[in-house]
């Protein structure tokens, strides 16, 4: 499984313009870009109600559960999740191997019309992703003293 | 696996505490949230546990802690217990995915030694069926409990659990104090930070 590329400014400009233009079409509140370990990658929308760290971690969890589920049913034709609620929805859509777009949206609106527009707002991404991994880009820290990494976390006294 | 995002300077890791049933692992979670130094409250996040009505975990609990800079890069660790219970050995494979770092908790009581070897065994199966290898994957032992009576000499427990080519760091705890709890965690992330300085990070 090939992991998630090294991101760079141009990247995160393009999922930042990509998920603006979704919440805008589509009137959603927020967007999410997660990578499926749990990692938000990227955030759009209106999310101060929102603890977004903890909700792509569990996003992400419950996406490769149910994925997990579908495998053991031979159902290899996974791409989305929906999760109904009274004031907000969620839908969860596949972007590649190691990403989703997780969309949180009020429930007046229809799920079809989200998958609508997030259909080519994921294909765009999933074409950004491969251009960034094909980049190749390496993050080298060998310049680092070692010795700078000593106890990084402490108790309380 | 290690996310690195050039834009914002973060880089983001995951940590797994793995280990059988009731050896300690969300308890190592609680007294890190409970007990950690932060030089800001953002700096640590909420924890967050999926768990039984009996408080057990059913899949997983989970916080995210971020550290100092390195080289500008502002880390941010993701730190998850997997659930104990072999009736959520599928589960316990989904939060291994990408997984950077593992810490293996033990039960040191005598009587959980086929438990400790049997999860040892599953994780190296889940990792496996990740194309994964623990070889490849920075990991430590902890051998919690060692305040409950009737505890294994660790000599025994290194010979049941770490008895592979290349012997990984060892922590004796208990958790319930906070002992041995950060000794833990930070050679954990030390041997992390250290791969990556070797290393560089990079799309694998």
């Amino acid at each position: 499984m090939p992991a998630f590329p090294a991101l760079n400014q141009e990247d995160i400009d393009y999922f930042d313009r990509s998920l603006r233009e979704l919440l805008t079409k589509s009137e959603a509140n927020v967007a999410l870009l997660v990578e499926k370990a749990g990692y938000l990658i990227h955030q759009c929308g209106n999310p101060e109600q929102l603890d977004t760290t903890t909700f792509a971690t569990l996003g992400s969890n419950a996406y490769n559960a149910v994925q997990f589920m579908a495998n053991l049913v031979n159902e290899t034709n996974f791409t989305s999740m929906y999760q109904q609620g009274e004031n907000f929805s969620t839908l969860m859509v596949n972007v590649d191997e190691n990403s989703l777009l997780v969309i949180v949206f009020p429930t007046h609106l229809t799920v079809g019309s989200m998958k609508y527009y997030a259909g080519p707002v994921v294909r765009g991404i999933c074409e950004r992703i491969k251009f960034a991994s094909a980049r190749g880009d390496v993050v080298d820290f060998s310049d680092v003293d070692a010795r700078d990494v000593q106890a990084l976390f402490n108790k309380a006294p | 696996m290690a996310i690195i995002n050039q834009a914002t300077k973060e880089l983001q890791v995951k940590i797994v505490y793995y280990g059988p049933a009731k050896s300690g692992k969300t308890t190592n979670l609680e007294q890190i949230h409970a007990n950690v130094q932060v030089p800001n409250p953002d700096s640590k996040g909420k924890m967050t546990s999926l768990a039984t009505s009996s408080d057990r975990t059913l899949f997983f609990d989970f916080f995210p802690l971020e550290a100092v800079a390195i080289k500008g890069f502002k880390t941010k660790f993701a730190l998850f217990t997997v659930p104990g219970q072999v009736i959520y050995n599928a589960t316990r494979q989904i939060v291994l995915r990408g997984v950077d770092g593992i810490v293996f908790v033990a039960d040191s009581q005598y009587d959980k030694m086929e438990e400790n070897i049997e999860t040892f065994n599953h994780l190296q199966d889940n990792l496996k069926a990740l194309n994964l290898n623990l070889d490849d994957i920075p990991y430590v032992m902890q051998y919690n409990k060692r305040d409950m009576p009737d505890v294994a000499p660790v000599e025994y427990l290194e010979f049941l659990l770490n008895n592979r080519e290349v012997q990984v760091p060892q922590f004796e705890a208990s958790a319930s104090q906070c002992d041995g709890v950060f000794e833990t965690l930070n050679m954990i992330t030390r041997m992390l930070l250290h791969k990556f300085l070797n290393d560089g990070v990079r799309s694998r």
